[in-house]
Parts: C-alpha cells; sequence; structure tokens
C-alpha cells in the first residue's frame, strides 16, 4: 500500500506554484540583453540587446535568428496575435515590422516613428493598429495596414516611456519619466485622464537630473487593471540606488491600488517587468544594482511577495507564455531564460537545463 | 522640485571675500604685468576663456567621439556636422551645426580614473603640485586694466570646493569667485537699514582709516582693498547681470532652466571683462542609466551653450575668447550591469574653440572599440599648454613672480601646436 510509486504519482506537474519556479531552459545571446516578448502561439522569444539586432528563437527547436535593420538598441517588442508579425521598437525612433517566416529576414515596412527614442510598441487588441511613445513627448498611433500614422496624442512635458491599449482596445495609457500617467480616448482623439505616479520618479539633487518612468506597462486581461513597473525612493540615481517598484492601478477610477516593492531592503535597482497572471497574482521581474536579479511573486491581497526568486543575473524584461506556466526573462548577461512556474518533476532535478545558442 | 542650492550663509560671507579679493586683484595684477617687461608674452590684451565644465565626467560615446554599430557604442547614433567628414552624436544637434566652430581631441589619456585627480590635472596641466588653475592665470594675465569684475568667475549651483579657488601661488584674488547660479556674491547690499546716504557715510570712514593705516605701511594694500571696494559698488549698481533678468527674447533661446540661465550670465560676465568664467553643468557621472541621464543632460547642455556661442560670435567676441567644454575625465567604454559607464580617463575627448584654436580640426583617435588611444596620445599637461597660448600667452615661460622661477606650464608637456591658428 505505502510504495514510492503513489506519491510520485500525486504529483501534478501541471499545477502552477509559482514557489517551485525552476529554470527549464536557456537561450544564449553574446550581448547583454534589453527587453523580450513571446509571441502569443508561444513559437518564439524575440529578445533586443546592446546591439543593434533582434534575436528571435523558436522556443521548441531552440533554434535562432537575427533580424538585422535597427541603426540603434531595441527597446520594445510585440507580436501580432497569430506569432507571423513582429513590430520592434528602437532609440533612433523606428519601428520595423517583420515577418517571423522568414529565413533571411528583411523588414515588411519601417515606420520613422519618433523623433529621438522610441520606447514602446504594443498592438492593439483588434491587431489593426500600434501604439508607440518617444522622446518626442508623443503616443502616436498607426494604421498597420499602410504604416501610416492615425493619431497623435501630445500632453506629456517629459520623455514618454510606456504605452499601452487598454484591452476595451478604446483607450490607451502612457507613462512619462516623471511617472505621470495620462489616459487617451481612442474614439474621440481626446484626452481622457491624467493619472499623478510621481512616486514612479526621483529626483536626485546631488546631481540635478530626475530619473524614473515606466520600465514596463501591463493589463490584467479584463482590463479592470493595470500594472506598471519602473523605480522609487531614488536615493543616488547614479549609482543605480534606488528601489524597483511595480504600481497597480484601477481601471474606473485611475488611482493607485498598491505599491509592490521588494521583501528585501537590501535590493536597489529597477523592475524591468511584470505581469498579471490569471490566478490572481502577479510577477515582477527585477535588476538589482550588484548585477543580479529578482522575480517577484505578489498576491494583490498580500503586503508582502509570497515568493522572490533569486536570479543569476538582472533581468531586463519578462512575459508570461500562453500556458501561463512558464516565464521568459531577458538577463543582462545575454541569455534569455525559460521559467517555469510548476514543480519540477524527480527525474529532471539533477539533469542538466535545456541551453540553445 | 528645489534644486540643491549647495551653500549656507557662511559661504555667502566666503563668497564675498572671494569676491573682494579677485576684484582686488585686477588692479594689483594688471599693474604689475603693465610694469614688468616679463617673459610672460602677451600678444593682445582683451582675450578671455569661457570654461564650460560637464562635472561627473561626460561621455565621450555619447559625444565627441561616437562608435555607433560597435560592441560599446551605446544606443545613439552619430550625426554628420558642419564640418564635413566630422560626426558627433546625435544628443548634440545644435552643436553639430555649429562645428565648423569648434575642435575636438580624441586622444586623451591621463592615466587617471579618479574624480578629484582629474578635475585637478584637467585645472592645473599638472598631475600633483600647488599651482593655479587656467582661470587663475587667465585672471592674472589676461584680466583688463579696467575691467570691473573679478577675473575668475565660476557659475555653478554646486559643487567640489576649490582650495583658494584654485590660485595657488598666485594669490586668493586670482582664485575662483564662485557665484550661485545667477545670484550675486552675498552681502553686496548694504545692510538693512542702511540707506545710500549711511553708506557713503560708512564707505568715507572706511577711506579716512585706510588713510591712517597706509601711513605707516605700504599702500599696496590698501589700494587693493580700496580697488575692490570701489568695485563692489559697481557690482551692487549692476546688480540685473546676476540676477539673471534676462529679456524673454534670451530666454526664449537660452532656456529658463539653470543652465540656460548661466549661459546668459557668463555671456554678461564675458562682456563686462571677466577673463575667465567657467560654468559647470552637473550630472554626468552615470554608473547607472547613462543612456538615459545623458539623453537628458546633454539635451539640456546642448542649445543653451550653443546660444551662447553664438552670441559669442554675434559680438565679435569669438575670435578673442576661447572655449572649452571639459570634463574630469571620460567614461568606460564597456556599459556595466545598471546599463552605466564608469569612470574613463584612458581614451576621451574634449571639445574647444574660438581664440587661437584651428576651427573644424580633429585631433586624435581612438581605437575602433574606444579602448584605447590610437594616435596622437595627449594629456592635461598638452591642453594646458593648448589653452594658454591659444589666448597668447606663453605658457612655457615663468610665473611673474619675482624671485621665483615657476614654470606656467608643465615643462615636461607642450601644446598641441597643430591645434593652434
Amino acid at each position: 500500500m505505502t510504495t514510492d510509486a503513489p506519491n510520485e504519482a500525486t504529483i501534478d506537474l501541471n499545477a502552477i506554484d509559482p514557489t517551485q519556479t525552476h529554470q527549464i531552459a536557456e537561450f544564449k545571446h553574446e550581448i547583454a540583453l534589453t527587453t523580450i516578448r513571446v509571441d502569443p502561439t508561444d513559437r518564439f522569444a524575440a529578445a533586443g540587446a546592446e546591439d543593434l539586432d533582434v534575436q528571435l528563437w523558436d522556443l521548441e527547436s531552440g533554434d535562432r535568428r537575427t533580424f538585422k535593420s535597427h541603426k540603434s538598441w531595441v527597446r520594445s517588442i510585440d507580436f501580432s496575435a497569430d506569432g507571423n508579425r513582429m513590430f520592434t521598437a528602437c532609440w533612433g525612433g523606428v519601428i520595423n515590422v517583420w515577418d517571423t517566416s522568414q529565413a533571411d529576414p528583411t523588414p515588411l515596412q519601417t515606420i520613422h516613428a519618433h523623433q529621438g527614442s522610441a520606447r514602446f510598441v504594443r498592438v492593439s487588441p483588434d491587431g489593426k493598429y500600434l501604439a508607440t511613445c518617444g522622446n518626442d513627448l508623443l503616443v502616436k498611433v498607426w494604421n498597420l495596414a499602410d504604416g501610416k500614422l492615425v493619431q497623435e496624442f501630445a500632453g506629456h512635458p517629459r520623455h514618454v516611456y510606456g504605452v499601452d491599449f487598454h484591452p476595451g482596445g478604446k483607450h490607451l495609457v502612457s507613462q512619462d519619466i516623471m511617472g505621470g500617467i495620462n489616459i487617451w480616448d481612442l474614439v474621440s482623439g481626446g484626452h481622457k485622464q491624467s493619472i499623478d505616479a510621481s512616486i514612479m520618479t526621483g529626483y536626485d539633487n546631488k546631481f540635478a537630473a530626475d530619473m524614473g518612468g515606466s520600465r514596463d506597462l501591463h493589463f490584467k486581461s479584463d482590463g479592470s487593471q493595470w500594472a506598471s513597473a519602473g523605480i522609487s525612493k531614488v536615493t543616488n540615481s547614479f549609482a543605480g540606488v534606488q528601489d524597483p517598484i511595480i504600481v497597480l492601478f484601477d481601471w474606473e477610477s485611475g488611482k493607485e491600488i498598491k505599491q509592490v516593492k521588494s521583501a528585501d531592503d537590501n535590493v536597489k535597482g529597477v523592475a524591468w517587468g511584470v505581469r498579471f497572471h490569471p490566478d490572481n497574482f502577479l510577477i515582477g521581474a527585477i535588476a538589482d544594482r550588484s548585477g543580479k536579479g529578482e522575480l517577484w511573486f505578489h498576491k494583490p491581497e498580500e503586503e508582502k511577495a509570497f515568493h522572490t526568486m533569486k536570479l543569476t543575473s538582472a533581468a531586463r524584461g519578462l512575459d508570461l507564455l500562453s500556458d501561463n506556466r512558464r516565464l521568459a526573462v531577458a538577463h543582462a548577461d545575454g541569455h534569455v531564460r525559460l521559467y517555469r512556474m510548476t514543480a519540477q518533476p524527480p527525474s529532471e532535478e539533477k539533469t542538466s537545463e535545456k541551453t540553445a545558442t | 522640485m528645489r534644486r540643491n542650492q549647495g551653500c549656507n550663509p557662511l559661504e555667502h560671507v566666503m563668497a564675498r571675500r572671494q569676491f573682494l579679493g579677485g576684484a582686488a586683484a585686477g588692479a594689483i595684477g594688471m599693474g604689475v604685468l603693465g610694469h614688468h617687461a616679463q617673459a610672460v608674452q602677451l600678444k593682445r590684451q582683451e582675450k578671455r576663456i569661457l570654461q564650460v565644465f560637464l562635472q561627473g565626467g561626460v561621455s565621450q560615446l555619447e559625444s565627441w567621439d561616437p562608435k555607433p554599430g560597435t560592441v560599446h557604442g551605446g544606443p545613439f547614433q552619430a550625426i554628420p556636422t558642419s564640418v564635413p567628414g566630422i560626426h558627433i552624436s546625435e544628443l548634440l544637434p545644435n552643436i553639430a551645426q555649429r562645428m565648423h566652430n569648434l575642435s575636438i581631441v580624441r586622444s586623451i589619456n591621463i592615466k587617471s580614473n579618479d574624480h578629484e585627480q582629474g578635475r585637478q590635472f584637467m585645472e592645473k596641466g599638472r598631475r600633483v603640485g600647488d599651482f593655479p588653475y587656467v582661470g587663475a592665470v587667465a585672471s592674472k594675465y589676461l584680466t583688463p586694466a579696467d575691467s570691473q569684475l573679478p577675473g575668475y568667475v565660476h557659475v555653478s549651483t554646486r559643487g567640489i570646493t576649490d582650495v583658494a579657488g584654485g590660485a595657488a601661488f598666485l594669490g586668493a584674488r586670482h582664485g575662483q569667485l564662485k557665484l550661485e547660479g545667477v545670484k550675486p556674491p552675498g552681502n553686496l547690499a548694504p545692510p538693512e537699514g542702511v540707506d545710500a546716504l549711511a553708506d557713503a557715510g560708512r564707505d568715507q570712514l572706511r577711506l579716512q582709516f585706510n588713510q591712517r593705516f597706509v601711513e605707516r605701511r605700504s599702500k599696496a594694500l590698501t589700494e587693493a582693498y580700496d580697488a575692490s571696494y570701489q568695485q563692489a559698488a559697481k557690482l551692487m549698481s549692476r546688480k540685473e547681470m546676476f540676477e539673471g533678468r534676462a529679456s524673454k527674447q534670451d530666454l526664449d533661446r537660452y532656456g529658463t532652466h539653470d543652465f540656460g540661465r548661466y549661459c546668459l550670465l557668463a555671456r554678461n560676465l564675458l562682456e563686462n571683462g571677466a577673463a575667465c568664467v567657467k560654468v559647470t553643468h552637473h550630472g554626468y557621472d552615470s554608473h547607472a542609466e547613462n543612456f538615459n541621464f545623458h539623453l537628458e543632460q546633454l539635451g539640456e547642455f546642448d542649445k543653451p551653450f550653443c546660444m551662447l556661442l553664438d552670441d559669442l560670435k554675434a559680438r565679435g567676441m569669438l575670435e578673442s575668447t576661447l572655449v572649452v567644454i571639459y570634463s574630469e575625465f571620460g567614461r568606460t567604454p564597456k556599459v556595466n550591469v545598471r546599463y552605466g559607464r564608469d569612470h574613463w580617463g584612458t581614451a576621451w575627448s574634449v571639445a574647444l574653440g574660438g581664440c587661437g584654436i584651428q576651427p573644424g580640426a580633429v585631433i586624435g583617435k581612438t581605437n575602433d572599440t574606444g579602448t584605447a588611444v590610437a594616435d596622437r596620445e595627449v594629456d592635461a599637461g598638452h591642453l594646458f599648454h593648448t589653452y594658454l597660448q591659444a589666448v597668447g600667452l606663453d605658457s612655457t615661460a615663468d610665473h611673474d613672480m619675482p624671485g621665483r622661477s615657476i614654470p606656467i606650464g608643465d615643462p615636461s608637456a607642450e601644446s598641441i601646436k597643430e591645434l593652434l591658428v
């Protein structure tokens, strides 16, 4: 009756349990990564880096293709719903549209979207439009069919760091370096609301400079909340001494719901990624100033993260795969690492991780 | 938000003392220069120096020596300038249009990554020793006889204190008068309740004391103090120069932020006879977020500086004003894990132009990845000689110090001759 077999059989390897998160694969690039996005079909992970290229890995085979065209670092990436199109935004202000099936990729479209950096690109829920933002203080909406500008929103006084569509498709949220958030009405073309999130910026008295802004923006799938990842409590920004933070906002009221910070006061750096999990917890990806990182797992109703996973290299971006079990993290050491939020099969616990280059 | 004003009442008092000392120096210094057939050869009067100090160490890769697309190049692109073949960072678009007025030295190796060592070397042209800063040398030898201002003025909201204002053995009167932004030196105005008549009475009393004092001593000291008081009075009557009462047109061009106002004040000071004006723009020590910070800081620096350059040129002053943009060192080519660049004195750049400088030149170069000087290595000693020779001073001569033989520039270095007109 009491054998070992039944115990193993009781382990549900598909049960989501963030406390059991473990690395299952890694994909190597030679240069520090800057961002990551996984396509909605879970076929590809794409990463920008501290070079001019985009690396696209086939998550099944590990094969890598390099997408060359940008003349600056790629800061943000998104995919079409079918994963066949990839959209990349670079510090040079350019948005490129790519066919992910091409063996020798060249851009299908190049949009000179912003004067100065294009910091964020996101596809609309209906797949017809792109939203971008940048250092020209503008938020723009582009028609994907012809690459033409559809709408332009002005009102941010400083560089705009992040933008995303509300899942309802009728609004945009954008945030600038000073933490200022604007909600834009895509139907009327007007400004709907301003929200003060100055908790997410800091002025360094010693160096007389501002630091802040959204480093990642993400909506809950039902549109009831959004989260912004960034920094707070700047002490010495030039040395990277500030608190990483994720702030949750309520869509209806526009009010801040919660501030999520590290459980460890010694962790100083930047929150570079945030995702809502359907099981009602939040995932954050952190770069500590030491060069190491953290993954935070946080339930909205709880004060502190219920689990923190230490990372050997700083996180520069985060995405949640559509199976809701795997996370993709871009690291400062040039690796994309896949983590699985389930128990690890006993047979795999001592085996080496899958590595691809 | 409130900027760190970086001062206290005591510093205001010190500022006044510095001012008074500096003002006195104008009278004495030029008097000495005018009466001695000294080694220092001043080719022409009315030359001056504008120093723009990018405090903390501006990144050469994000400014004067961009290397886009290379392993350490960073995210910014290089843009063409008004000089064919010269490209600088896209973060300096206004300067790019005026590159024909400037030149770049891309091959500096000061062999130090330390803020204080680098700063002292860049100011003194010597690695060690108590030698005067460039500005103090300019104060001593370039200050016009009729100048109503101290010779060496530093406009900065905050920063590192300079011992004796960088004057060393030239005397405190040649040390920098440090202005707290666009505010005048403290204590210039008469005390509260003292009207003009009463103030005149106070001054008359001071003169009487001086008369009694001088009867038993050398007149030099009291003459110097008399001159300083006279200059203080003149300065008080022109407070608007310090208070930044700039025209709307000027503010539209320069900007209303601190650095724009500093540049406007620098223009006024140079126009009014200051031999050396140093303007510090803070915030380049970017060990983290180097790219965002350079975007912000150079974005603030580029246009006001260019407006100042334009105004100097429009007033016919550029050919008699040496303009130097410098730091204490550059920043590492390698980007660290915080998106920062660290201290790097090994291979970096300065830009300079105006008086005595060949315009539109690039001196030296770094290797393809920016990690080392590849051609025409120079250091701060070479730059020191170059600055002074550009304004007509023989930097190889001795200082005008009776009984002492102190070379103005480091004898082991020489000027960058190909950069001089």
